[in-house]
């Protein structure tokens, strides 16, 4: 029975992989230092949308909204009590979590065009409320401060180093809960609901429940990521979070692949990296400054086109998909062989 | 063993990814950051593309004129000036990465007039070049804060405060609407709140105050507004919002036929913006609105007919309008700040030199600037004029009336401001 087998946690290459990023940090200059913390950003916003668009099936284009409530949070608790970071991050999880919750109930009576029409409101109209509570900062927003690394790293640890550790760290975490949630029981539960509701039901699934659940968890998950980045910027506003956030991020799904976990690591690199290769592009071509401006939107909805078109499931699938497929031509000759 | 593999892939990528990045870094240099024995690099954000770029996105293309001008002519000290033009899109997230990238990559010497106060608060928070020592000069922006030299110490501000024009439009209001029933429309954030603070200090007094949240601004809510302050049966009405939300008041309010007194905020008043909102210029006619430069049509103003001169040949058919000469005004300030930074120009002695010499700096600002060893404080007023059919606005009765303030208590005056002649050719001499 492969039931009783317990499956790995793969918390050793978690590990190794936190190892590799911490030697890593000290080699690279603070710019890629600050890039590598936007990463870590990225990677766990696009895997909330991963784990809810594509395991649970539901579609979210307000997760910018979610990721601002988190950032909110924390900051708000940073400054009016002074709570340890720590503490700040796992209230910028809870409070997105229960707002995933609450969006979640209203979610799981909706589906396809009317639930990303919901969720797209949210994106829009909430960060914008922040203009309405003194509390919140307004348009200009609220400072976010982790304030300086510890002096036992030393003199020469930067700021942007320890934004890094800290967002590498709170990505390897995340990743591993996400990985492994997505590998139990509400994985699968997940999984089967979306591949066919009735069928899940007629299995003894919840699905209503399960779909709250999903919702809760990525937006619990988007909250941090959400806090993360407000510490990257050091401040938390309205106009940080715009509807473009939310459509970036589920273009990273998108390119990482949206029913695999595993390439989120894509998306996110190409969030960040596409700037750069078009200011190289547009320096190369000795454009004007329109090109290079609107270049890297450009180069985006390319990929996002192609992916769609070649690799509709990403190219981690695509890649296990072909792997797969070769190992099972394989087997079959092997057998051919033996006749 | 499925599972193994993809982690193991993951892995590898982000390794190979990070590995790549870092590659392809740009070892440090030397001597003082951005000068060089041939050049000065600056560097600038703000939104070239998305709907907040309207009318902003010319402000580089008006101060590279300026600067290409200023090259052609022997730079500073033989130093070109060079201007690297980052676009963020008015997002705080995008101003630090691409701040991060000008200072840490471009390696520039200071930051040139970087727009929109959520981004350069995030800005100072995260990349803080008060740290590095990098000096923000001209923030394009009008909240006070940033005058605040303990909290930004290397920070310059240049456009008169949001507090400083409510001040100076109740003082106007005083002494030309004594009596009348005045409205106020405004947006209900810092930039609105910057707005009743001045309003208050000034102590106008209003029969009605309609907020709007920024980003809620449309033909259909301009349709309420109008009917709020038709109910109330103002004179005057205030807008002191950003050019769509004046473009949507006004293109209504010319359908319904409603026309009281507008008075206009100059962040929106500035008729190319609102005309290419698509609302004809021809709304704005005998509206009062405010400005700290002269009117950009106003070529007898050496300043004026020396900038439009460059930048007609810079840019050729494109118009020159608000945003171009504070663009170039800014670009000119800076000319003369880093020429009077000495021979071999650093960070410190540009700083130091606007707190000597920035109040003298000849600019086309019809009020005075405010720096000194204790303040970081530009200009410090506005005259006041109206609007043309063409939406051009001119002085008054021909002649420029100016006030100026501070954004605390103190008095509105009527100013007495000599501006200092263009020096020859307009270079910094």
């Amino acid at each position: 029975m492969h039931k009783a087998k317990k499956e790995s946690t793969h918390l050793p290459l978690f590990i190794l992989g936190g190892v590799v990023l911490y030697f890593l940090s000290g080699m690279v200059d603070e710019l890629r230092v600050y890039q590598g913390a936007t990463i870590a950003v990225y990677v766990i916003a696009i895997s909330s949308i991963i784990l809810l668009t594509g395991y649970s099936g539901q579609v979210s284009l307000g997760h910018g909204a979610l990721m601002a409530v988190g950032a909110y949070a924390a900051a708000v608790l940073r400054i009016e009590f002074n709570l340890p970071i720590i503490l700040c991050f796992v209230a910028a999880v809870l409070a997105a979590a229960i707002g995933g919750a609450l969006l979640g109930a209203a979610a799981a009576r909706l589906s396809g065009p009317y639930l990303a029409g919901t969720t797209l409101a949210l994106a829009i109209g909430l960060p914008s409320l922040a203009n309405q509570f003194a509390i919140l900062g307004g348009e200009q927003g609220l400072l976010f401060d982790v304030g300086f690394p510890p002096l036992a790293l030393g003199e020469e640890f930067t700021q942007y180093k320890w934004f890094f550790w800290i967002a590498a760290l709170a990505a390897l975490i995340s990743m591993w809960v996400i990985r492994n949630l997505l590998n139990s029981a509400y994985g699968r539960a997940w999984r089967a609901g979306r591949g066919n509701e009735v069928a899940a039901q007629l299995a003894g699934i919840n699905t209503a429940r399960s779909k709250v659940l999903a919702f809760t968890i990525s937006a619990g998950i988007a909250g941090l990521a959400g806090a993360l980045l407000a510490m990257t910027i050091g401040t938390v506003s309205p106009s940080a979070f715009p509807l473009a956030l939310s459509f970036s991020l589920l273009t990273g799904a998108v390119l990482s692949g949206i029913t695999t976990l595993g390439g989120v690591i894509i998306g996110a690199v190409v969030l960040v990296a596409i700037p750069e290769i078009a200011d190289v592009v547009a320096h190369r071509l000795g454009s004007s400054e329109s090109v290079t401006t609107n270049l890297p939107g450009l180069i985006v909805s390319g990929l996002l086109i192609l992916t769609v078109l070649f690799v509709p499931n990403g190219p981690v699938e695509q890649h296990r998909a072909r792997k797969a497929k070769h190992a099972a031509q394989h087997t079959s000759s092997k057998k051919k062989d033996k006749h | 063993m499925k599972a193994l593999n993809r982690r193991k892939l993951i892995t590898a990528s982000a390794v190979l990814a990070i590995v790549g990045l870092a590659a392809t870094a740009i070892p440090a240099q030397a001597a003082e950051v951005g000068v060089s024995s041939t050049q000065i690099k600056l560097g600038m954000t703000l939104p070239m593309t998305g709907t907040a770029s309207l009318g902003y996105n010319k402000i580089p293309g008006a101060a590279r004129a300026y600067f290409d001008y200023l090259n052609a002519n022997g730079g500073i000290n033989g130093r070109k000036v060079t201007l690297v033009v980052e676009d963020d899109r008015y997002v705080p997230t995008e101003a630090v990465a691409k701040t991060n990238k000008l200072i840490l990559r471009d390696k520039v010497m200071a930051l040139l007039a970087p727009l929109g106060t959520a981004n350069v608060k995030a800005v100072a928070s995260s990349v803080n070049p008060a740290r590095r020592g990098v000096p923000v000069l001209f923030v394009n922006t009008g909240f006070s804060g940033f005058a605040d030299k303990k909290k930004y110490p290397t920070t310059y501000t240049v456009l008169p405060s949001y507090v400083m024009e409510a001040k100076i439009m109740g003082e106007y209001i005083k002494e030309n609407f004594a009596g009348k029933k005045i409205g106020l429309l405004y947006q209900d954030d810092d930039f609105g709140t910057d707005a009743l603070a001045g309003f208050k200090s000034a102590g106008t007094n209003f029969t009605i105050k309609v907020p709007y949240a920024s980003g809620s601004q449309s033909a259909a809510a301009a349709a309420g507004w109008i009917t709020k302050f038709k109910a109330a049966e103002v004179d005057v009405v205030i807008l002191f919002g950003v050019s769509s939300a004046t473009s949507a008041m006004l293109g209504v309010a010319a359908q319904l036929k409603y026309a009281p007194q507008w008075m206009l905020g100059s962040v929106g008043g500035d008729a190319t913006t609102i005309k290419l909102t698509g609302v004809p210029a021809g709304v704005l006619y005998n509206a009062i609105g405010f400005s700290p430069v002269p009117a950009t049509t106003d070529m007898k103003d050496e300043y004026v007919k020396f900038f439009s001169d460059i930048y007609a040949k810079a840019v050729p058919g494109s118009p020159f309008d608000l945003n171009v000469l504070l663009g170039m005004n800014t670009a000119f300030m800076t000319a003369q700040a880093l020429k009077a930074a000495g021979p071999r120009p650093t960070r410190k002695s540009l700083m130091a030199a606007i707190d000597s010499k920035g109040a003298t700096f000849a600019n086309s600002a019809l009020v005075p600037a405010g720096y000194s060893k204790t303040s970081h404080v530009g200009l410090t007023g506005y005259w006041v004029g109206k609007y043309s059919p063409t939406g051009d606005l001119s002085p008054i009765g021909g002649t420029y009336v100016t006030y100026t303030t501070d954004s605390g208590s103190g008095p509105v005056v009527k100013s007495t401001y000599k501006r200092p002649a263009m020096p020859a050719k307009g270079l910094p001499n």
